[in-house]
Parts: C-alpha cells; structure tokens; sequence
C-alpha cells in the first residue's frame, strides 16, 4: 500500500515537471514587426558576427539609418567573434541586461530556440518571408512558430587554379564526379613537386564530408517518432563517407587533424590545385590584409591572385551555412528589435549583402545574385541544391562534442575502418541528440 | 580551483593548535587572533566559499541552457549526475590520462629543475644570472602566450619545427602533423610545460642549495665522499623539505592542465586530448551540461584532496622545524 502511494507520488510530481516543460511556447506572444514604434530616447541593441563587419559594414549601418529615420531609435551593433562567441552569449542571457538581436549560425539556432532564448515571430511581416532557404528558416521552426529571420547564407563550390588547370591540358572545370576525380590526376601527373596536392582537404572539414554522404544518398541523423537516429552507418552514408575518405587519401597533403578555417591561407601558398570552400574564400585566398589584425589595412595580392575561378562542385550538394537573426526572450525592446531586422533583411539590404558576395536569404533573390555578381554564381547555383543539419535541440552540443570532427580523423588516420567509424558516430549522436 | 581553496585551511587548522606551542601564557578566551584573521576569513568565505557551496548545490540538480536562460530552478536530481559521471568509461579514460599526465610531467620537470640548480651552483656568477635572467623570461611569459606560440611552431603547415626537421637530410617532414598521434602530441604538451614549469623549480631549488653548508660538503670531499656520495647523502637529504613542496605544487598546478593542451588543440581538444579541466569545461560550457561539469569539478577537487592534505602538512612540519 504505502509502495503504491509512493509511487502514485513520484507519477504526479512527474506529471508536474512535465507540464512545466511542455507549457513553454502557448504563452510567448508573437512579436510583430509591423506598425509604427515610437523608438525615441531608446536604443536597440544588436549582437552581428565578425563578418557583418569586415564585409558589409556599409548594409548594417545602412539599414540602421533607415531604422532610425522611421521609428526614433538608436542603434548599437556590436560585433561579435566565431571562436567561443556561444559562451559569452550563455553568460550575457544569464543576465538581464540582454542584447535586443543577436545573430546565430543557422546550426546554432535549434539549441535556442528549443531553450527559449528567442522570442516568435511573424513571418509575414518581413520580405520575402515566402521564399526563404529553406536551410535557413529550417532552424528558426518550433512547434508551428519562427522564431528567428533568415540573414544571409554561403554554399561551398569547388575553388581551382585556372593556371595548374591549362598547364594540365584540362579546358573546363568538372561537370561530373567522375570527371572531377580525372582532373586531379591530371592536376597531380602535370607536377612534379612532391608536396603538390591535387587537393586541399583538411581532415576535420566535416561539412564536406557530410555533403559527399549527402551526395549517395546518406544522412546523419534522421527523426523516428520522437527520437533521433544516427544514419552514418547506413550503406549510402558509408558510401558516401568511403568516396570521401578516397579522395582525401588520394590527392590532400592537408593535416588530418585541421578543420578549413586557415584552408584559403594555405591554399594561397600555392601547393594545391583545388579547393572546397564558401564563394567568398577565393577572394580570402587570393588577397589577404596587410595586417590581419585590422579590417582597415590595404589588400595585398597573394602568389595565386588572379589565378582563381570557382565551380559548384558536381554531384556534391552543398551544406548552406549561414546565419538568422532573433530577437531575444529577455529583450526590453522587443518589437523595436523586430523592426530593425525587418529593414536589415529587406530587399535593400540583400542587395548590399549580393555585392559583397554573401548568398540573399531567398531562393527569390538567388538568381538576381547570380546575374548581378558573377563573383557569386558558382554558390547562388551551389545552393539551390543544398542540404542541412539534423533539425534537433540537441545538434549543437554534436558540434560542440567534435563527434563528426574526431571520426573523420581516426578514419583518415587508419585508427578506425570507414564502418567502425561511423558506427562509433553514430552511438554518439544517439547518446547526444536523445539526452534530456 | 582546486589551487585556490587551499589557503582557507591554514587558518582553521592552525587556529587550535598555536596555543599549545606558544611559550606566552595567555591561554583560550583571546579573540584577537580571530577579529585579526576577520576580513581575510570573511573575503575568503565570500570569495571562495559561496562559489563552492553553489558548485556543489549545483552538482546535485539538472541546469540545462533553458534553465539558466529563463533564471527558472533546476530541477533536484539527487546523485544522478555523480553516477552518470563515475559509470562513464570515458570520465574514467580522462582521470588516468590526467594522472599519467601528471606524473609524467611532474617528475621530468623536478628532475630538470634540480639538475639545472644543480648546474647553477657549479658555474661561474656571470652564466648564473644569465641563466637566471633567461629563467625570469620563461617565468613571466603568460601560459596562453606560450601556449600559442608553442601552437605555431609544431603548426604542420607554417610551422618552424617541421622546417628544421625537414631539412636533416634523408627526413620528409613537411606538412607533419604533430597532433595525428596521441603520443607525439602529448610530448609537444608536456614539453610545452616542462619548459614553463622548469625556472620556478630550478629557482627555488637553487636557492634552497645555497642553504646547504658548504663546511658540510667540505667535510665529506676531504673524508673521501664521491660527487654522487655527496649529492645523495648530504645535499638531497638537506633539500628534502623543499624538494617535497615544490613536487606537490607541481602536481597541484600540472594536475588542472588546461591552456596548454587546450590552446594547442585550437579549443577543441579531440578526445585523446582531454583532461580533467578541459572536460568538465567542455561539459559545462559547450554542451550546457552546466551540473554535469560541477560534479566533475567536485569530483576533482576530491581527487586533489589527498595531495592538497599532504602538502598543508608538509608546510606545518617546516613551520615547526623553524
């Protein structure tokens, strides 16, 4: 009897939590973003990445004047780093004095979202809300609400020496794998240097094995019922990843323990004929600031400047990174907030972000990017077949865990067979994007 | 933090026991040591001990990013975290790679440190303070700053160390990734803190020489005693005290590695990298396992009790000698 009570006890309580949990989104009201705000005497404060800053400065500050002609407010963008940017931003939501928008990496947003760091929105209110990518807005998505705006996004092309490319008798740039997999011997029996890569492949460049498992057919994980499971260990992922592995082996002298964030600079160096990276790294390879520390100095030309084109990578679907813009929970100034992204993400501003070479949050804008900057063709095609991460609370703390980084290495490194390894990847995404 | 908590002992331990070794008569009842010792106990206990206490408070529940985002209580899990944490293969992977670590580290660095004392005593005044002088550079270099530096030389693609390797004849060493294999990385590691922790040994083992009489040594060379007689049963014996504290401080410091392996790793130590600080760091900040990584951190500072207890007594026991 009293094990019954007992237990009757314990199912309440858990009855309780699980209330309390499941009761999060029904009581968030939508913020809207349309209307006039009177903003006077009040400052908006948002948190862009880096690249907001070398880039596209001029857009940001752009759409803040607009923003402030129209409702009153003031505007304070602060630029943020990638490397450890996600902890500061823990420590400052902790807190109550929050920044009012706050960029995230498209990967990053689910874990926010499902914690409740940002707040719904109304799609309606912003432009081309119809056509977003979908890889982008994907991340924004919970239980039938957006909480976050699509910003701009970046396919992966395959980046090439024209120069090597003539001197090898290849007139064009691959239009199949097959063909892809020939120019590089091309590439690699047309020099003699030993160190010479046909190409540059770092071993932790998970986004590029991930899209060659993409490219037979594979998957990371996928969602059955209420659980994710890990798909590496399928067949077609095992392909895809063996296909992958091949190429590496075959043709990259890159460290197996590095990811791509320095591939353009070592790219520059001149020892490789091929690359895989976003649109815009083939200007990073091709120039490079005077002084790295400061987005002011002059541009100096490196050894392959004006050596350089760009191609979708055949037969390879390209991972679109990008970033979205919320607005946060804890904001004071929600609907403010609201309306700066809805100028920053507008039709004027995208067309700032398509001369600096990022790819437009729409699929509607996309071939616009590609006619008006040829610069940025080979990824506005590159992203119209494009793939994204598992769409799970959980897929950050996967990145954060280097599951997929540290099962690339033990492969390319012979510590583990191509199956052993995805096995192992996949226990880990079952454990990571299943815990609690 | 496991370094931090120790200076709340003394005081506490000392407290008892002064009154008996005292040659005053003024016994018990005499608050003014207390009211003297009242602010440093008080900024320690606000210092150190509330964040201890709310490490452990948080070790016992379940704080996700949700919870630390809307400011909502997490929810009490009794031991969960400790026995998901102690029935983790990988926890336990980690705690022996720290220990060996440690030793490792710990006995190259003394025995280096003491052999360059050693040195020190023996060469002329002028290649003494140029060693002192070159030691102090070491010494003042900020581990993250060495720790980067270190990250560019074994870089594999611009790094010096493999352009030198490189150019022995018959050596391909271009492009050599010091990080593939886990024992050659964690030799750029432990070299990385060898190197840093060699000055503080080396110093303070060479002034604790000079207090060695000479007339002892003196004594022995003209009984007959061999250099190595010497050294074993006159010099070490003397040394010894100091040669104890300056090992457990070693261990203390070498035991919370985190910068070295953690810059080196351009913040993302593959799991063969990973140690104690690294991992609990990880749990808690990357994966938002916030009370995960304090049942770690408290675990670890269990671990590091018996060589904190070890080292307070060993100050008490020079205390007495004195």
């Amino acid at each position: 009897m009293k094990r019954t009570i007992a237990a009757a006890a314990a199912l309440t309580a858990t009855l309780i939590v699980t209330a309390a949990c499941g009761s999060k989104s029904e009581n968030t009201p939508t913020t809207s973003a349309s209307g006039p705000v009177d903003g006077k005497g009040k400052t908006v404060k948002v948190w862009l990445m880096v690249d907001a800053q070398t880039a596209w400065k001029g857009v940001v500050d752009d759409a803040s004047k607009r923003f402030t002609a129209a409702t009153g407010a003031q505007v304070n963008v602060e630029y943020q780093q990638w490397a450890n940017h996600l902890t500061k931003l823990d420590a400052t939501l902790a807190g109550s004095d929050v920044p009012d928008v706050v960029e995230l990496g498209n990967t990053e947003f689910p874990k926010y979202v499902f914690s409740g760091a940002f707040g719904a929105i109304n799609p309606a209110d912003y432009e081309n809300s119809g056509t977003w990518l979908q890889g982008l807005k994907g991340a924004c998505d919970f239980e039938g609400k957006t909480y976050c705006v699509p910003y701009y996004a970046g396919a992966r092309v395959l980046i090439y020496r024209t120069d090597l490319f003539k001197k090898a008798g290849i007139s064009a740039p691959p239009k199949t794998y097959d063909e892809f997999l020939a120019d590089a011997d091309k590439l690699q029996a047309a020099q003699k240097n030993a160190k010479f890569g046909a190409v540059y492949m770092p071993g932790q460049y998970w986004y590029a094995a991930m899209s060659w498992v993409k490219s037979t057919g594979g998957d990371i994980a996928k969602q059955e019922g209420e659980k994710w499971v890990g798909q590496l260990s399928q067949p077609a992922s095992v392909q895809g990843l063996q296909r992958w592995v091949d190429m590496v082996k075959k043709y990259s002298h890159a460290d197996v323990t590095k990811n791509e964030n320095e591939q353009a600079g070592i790219f520059a160096q001149g020892q490789a004929g091929m690359f895989y990276g976003n649109g815009w790294e083939q200007g990073s390879a091709e120039q490079i600031r005077k002084d790295p520390n400061d987005p002011n100095s002059p541009l100096v030309d490196t050894k392959v400047k004006g050596k350089l084109a760009a191609a979708p990578m055949p037969e390879v679907p390209s991972f679109l990174g990008g970033s979205n813009l919320g607005v946060t929970e804890k904001s004071a100034n929600k609907q403010l907030a609201a309306q700066w992204i809805k100028y920053f993400t507008d039709s004027t501003a995208m067309a700032g972000l398509i001369k600096a070479s990022a790819l437009p949050n729409s699929t509607a804008l996309l071939d616009k990017a590609a006619t008006e900057n040829p610069a940025i063709a080979p990824a506005a095609l590159a992203a119209k077949s494009s793939w994204f991460t598992p769409n799970a609370e959980k897929w950050a703390d996967v990145e954060k865990g280097n599951v997929l980084q540290t099962m690339l290495t033990d492969v390319l490194t012979g510590k583990k067979s191509v199956a052993d390894g995805a096995k192992w990847a996949d226990e880990q995404l079952n454990t990571t994007l299943n815990e609690s | 933090m496991s370094v931090v908590d120790t200076p709340t002992r003394p005081p506490r331990g000392s407290a008892p026991h002064r009154p008996e070794h005292a040659a005053r008569p003024r016994r018990r009842r005499d608050r003014t040591p207390w009211l003297l010792a009242a602010p440093t106990l008080l900024l320690l206990a606000a210092l150190l001990g509330y964040p201890m206490v709310k490490m452990v408070e948080l070790s016992f529940q379940n704080m996700r990013l949700r919870e630390l985002i809307s400011g909502r209580a997490p929810a009490w899990v009794g031991l969960d975290n400790y026995t998901r944490v102690l029935s983790d293969s990988v926890f336990w992977s980690v705690v022996l790679r720290t220990v060996a670590f440690t030793a490792v580290s710990v006995i190259v660095s003394v025995l280096f440190g003491l052999g360059i004392a050693l040195l020190m005593r023996r060469v002329a005044r002028g290649v003494r303070l140029l060693m002192m002088v070159a030691m102090m550079f070491v010494w003042a270099l900020p581990q993250l700053v060495a720790a980067q530096i270190f990250r560019w030389i074994t870089d594999s693609d611009f790094g010096v160390i493999n352009y030198l390797i490189d150019k022995l004849p018959g050596v391909d060493y271009q492009n050599h990734s010091w990080f593939v294999s886990p024992a050659q990385g964690w030799l750029v590691i432990t070299t990385l803190v060898v190197w840093a922790g060699i000055p503080f040994l080396a110093i303070t083992l060479n002034a604790g020489l000079t207090q060695v009489p000479k007339e002892l040594i003196e004594a022995a060379t003209v009984d007959g005693a061999s250099a190595w007689q010497v050294l074993r049963s006159i010099t070490l014996p003397m040394l010894k005290p100091l040669i104890v504290i300056v090992t457990t401080l070693s261990v203390i410091w070498n035991f919370g590695l985190f910068v070295q392996n953690w810059v080196l790793r351009d913040s993302h130590p593959e799991p063969a990298f990973q140690t104690l600080a690294t991992y609990s760091y990880t749990q808690a900040f990357g994966q938002s396992r916030y009370s995960l990584g304090a049942a770690i951190s408290v675990i670890t500072v269990l671990l590091m009790l018996g060589v904190m207890a070890f080292y307070i007594r060993q100050m008490f026991k020079i205390g007495e000698v004195d």
